[in-house]
């Protein structure tokens, strides 16, 4: 294939036939489109449950007087818990044990008595005591714990009677208040369009080099660029489209508000350039499509849970932050979040000059390498 | 070489190393317009590199190959519109239909007014106008690849083994398609190594053996200047007959139908091998003297100890 010359007329071709056979091919709409709006329902619903989380809470009450069933109403008022008493003649660990329950509090017997002794002798020094039985082993147990605590203190603070001495104000560094599923979506979106630009133009271009399709187009007038170029353009439909159908579900399901904004268009242009632009080095380096494809893989794994799509990278450990801050799709994450949720249009151009430059590299040494299955093309 | 040059394809000098080794070895031949030329070879000779350098695919190590007047090393986006290519096993997009795929290579060289069926009714594929690619059979898919081959008019088409790996009826109506072709006065540059193939479609034949051209000239002259032998078939049920042959130090060997076929020199030797087997008291229903065949000729000229080994292979059946 030839390198300079660019023809619309070509490219235009080139875009028909991939589009044609790509809606022929059911399972591809199927992992194009519909995957990725399963992800988000999937995500987005456990991610709304956390939003809005109400903890179930078994208490058995050992004390069954006044001030016990005070505290467990107190608990409840918190709105934080669906509490449900456990009997007093249980034992709480075998309860737990036998209902899988992560959290069980008792309130111990002579609760009141202790109680009033403490208060009237106005001794707090030696609190009474709460035994949370507990399964380390659950994922969220811990933060149950946390919330838990925070209502205990809240209690006694009450109890006491004295108000706090220090303070806080949460003030959001952003314009409104946005749900964990509104900083999940353009994770989503860069995640997706990464994954379909790569594995999109792996497992085509290496089905096309293998069955010798390539080899003919180079005794056609078709360049270099404008198979690049037509690879991109085709990826960037099929983003746009799957975008915003992420969007539409996300909006009708979960009411997620982002901005949508010209960044956005030029992230999901970007992540298609860099990543097309890798996929096409990829095919050509690899040569078989095995090959070609886990060489995708091993790519995609990294970025996909060490970019920030999933979980905050301030969550790694530092050496990961690191290696997080040289993979590409950390910068689509940032610069999306940046623009439809912070809007910060100095962040959104930071992210958005890195990853323009490495699609510019990417393209460029495509391009350089591109063969069109012969030695010379 | 000019534009103008009365050669559609000059090949002087060429030569294609990989590695030290000569897939094409100082090759020379020219192709008149409007002719028929087959480049016929066994596996690995060089049949392909040589075409894939004249269709611009591959750079020469060395020599010159002018298409049209065109040297395809330095004019090779003035020449690729004027020529097709089928390639050695032609494949396409599996789920474009036969008419998108005639439509999609047309943009490819912008055509503007294709004639879509009237390629389709040349290779007899009008009626598959509306099936995928993948489900073509193998013959309907090189037929549709000859189509792609020609949608841009091409002065010159390549046909890099077009009927590799077809059934007989496929191959058949393959060979129609490119008579059909041929009588519209297209050049035609055919790779094969279906003998009967070269013998029915071309003008001119070059057998290639190791990278080198071994012989060239029409079927008819290849023959002529290579028949040095007689072919005599005996057929026989009398097992004497072997013997009585054999005895007489020539080398039968049994063909496919259990016939005995001898390569003797001399016309004499026909009657004295006939007189030999009668005074034997043997006894034969059938004889057939002739000239070697285009393939028998093409073994000769490749590999003479392939032809002597299957012979030994024929005698000791």
């Amino acid at each position: 294939m030839n390198l300079h010359i660019i023809h619309a007329n070509i490219i235009r071709a080139n875009i028909i036939v991939s589009i044609k056979s790509f809606y022929r091919e059911k399972t591809v709409v199927f992992f194009r489109i519909a995957f990725p709006v399963i992800l988000i329902l999937v995500f987005g619903t456990i991610f709304m449950e956390r939003d809005n989380e109400i903890f179930a809470l078994r208490i058995q009450d050992l004390d069954q007087t006044t001030s016990s069933e005070q505290l467990v109403a107190a608990i409840g008022l918190s709105r934080r818990f669906n509490i449900t008493q456990v009997s007093p003649e249980a034992d709480a660990k075998q309860y737990a044990r036998d209902n899988k329950l992560n959290l069980i509090v008792i309130i111990p017997k002579n609760f009141e008595m202790s109680l009033i002794e403490k208060m009237t002798a106005d001794n707090f020094e030696t609190p009474v005591t709460l035994t949370k039985i507990y399964d380390p082993g659950s994922f969220g147990v811990t933060t149950k714990i946390g919330v838990l605590d925070m209502v205990l203190a809240k209690i006694n603070q009450e109890m006491s009677g004295k108000p706090p001495l220090i303070a806080s104000e949460p003030v959001s560094i952003l314009k409104k208040k946005y749900r964990f599923i509104e900083f999940f979506v353009p994770g989503i979106i860069a995640m997706a369009v990464m994954t379909a630009s790569l594995f999109g133009t792996v497992n085509v271009n290496a089905e096309l080099l293998q069955k010798g399709v390539i080899r003919k187009l180079s005794t056609t007038p078709i360049t270099r660029i404008d198979w690049i170029l037509s690879n991109i353009l085709y990826q960037f439909i099929l983003a746009v489209v799957s975008t915003a159908v992420m969007l539409l579900v996300s909006y009708a399901v979960f009411k997620v508000s982002l901005e949508i904004n010209a960044w956005l268009v030029v992230f999901v242009a970007l992540d298609v350039f860099a990543f097309v632009g890798l996929g096409m080095i990829l095919t050509r380096v690899a040569r078989e499509a095995e090959s070609a494809s886990a060489a995708a893989d091993a790519l995609m794994f990294p970025m996909m849970f060490l970019s920030g799509t999933f979980f905050p990278v301030e969550m790694m450990p530092e050496f990961l932050q690191a290696f997080a801050r040289i993979l590409p799709l950390y910068y689509v994450n940032e610069g999306l979040r940046a623009a439809m949720i912070a809007v910060d249009h100095t962040a959104a151009l930071k992210s958005a000059l890195i990853i323009g430059a490495f699609a510019a590299v990417v393209f460029v040494f495509g391009i350089m390498i591109t063969k069109s299955g012969g030695e010379t093309a | 070489m000019t534009k103008n040059s009365k050669y559609a394809i000059e090949v002087n000098n060429l030569t294609k190393r990989y590695k030290g080794l000569s897939a094409v070895d100082n090759i020379s031949f020219t192709v008149e317009r409007g002719e028929v030329f087959a480049l016929l070879g066994p596996n690995g000779a060089g049949k392909t590199t040589t075409v894939e350098i004249l269709n611009t695919i591959r750079k020469p190590t060395s020599g010159k190959v002018f298409l049209l007047g065109m040297d395809v090393t330095e004019k090779k986006y003035d020449i690729i519109p004027r020529i097709g290519v089928l390639p050695q096993g032609f494949s396409s997009f599996d789920r474009i239909t036969v008419k998108e795929t005639l439509q999609y290579y047309s943009r490819l060289f912008c055509r503007r007014k294709p004639d879509i069926q009237g390629l389709m009714a040349l290779v007899n594929l009008k009626d598959k106008a509306a099936v995928q690619y993948k489900n073509l059979s193998g013959g309907l898919k090189q037929r549709l690849g000859i189509a792609v081959a020609l949608v841009n008019d091409p002065e010159i088409v390549f046909l890099d083994e077009p009927t590799t790996g077809l059934d007989p009826l496929a191959r058949r109506a393959m060979w129609e398609v490119l008579l059909d072709l041929k009588k519209k006065g297209k050049t035609l540059f055919l790779t094969t190594h279906y003998m009967e193939e070269a013998e029915l479609l071309a003008d001119t034949v070059a057998i290639v053996k190791k990278g080198k051209i071994s012989a060239m000239g029409s079927p008819g002259e290849l023959i002529e200047n290579n028949a040095d032998y007689l072919v005599v078939m005996l057929k026989s049920v009398d097992e004497t007959v072997f013997d009585i042959v054999k005895k007489m130090g020539f080398a039968p060997g049994y063909d496919s139908h259990g016939d005995i076929k001898v390569r003797l020199t001399h016309a004499d030797d026909v009657r004295r091998m006939l007189n030999a087997v009668r005074e034997g008291g043997a006894s034969f229903t059938g004889l057939n003297v002739r000239k070697p065949n285009l393939e028998e000729v093409f073994l000769k000229l490749t590999d003479d100890s392939l032809m002597e080994k299957s012979a030994g292979i024929e005698a000791a059946q």
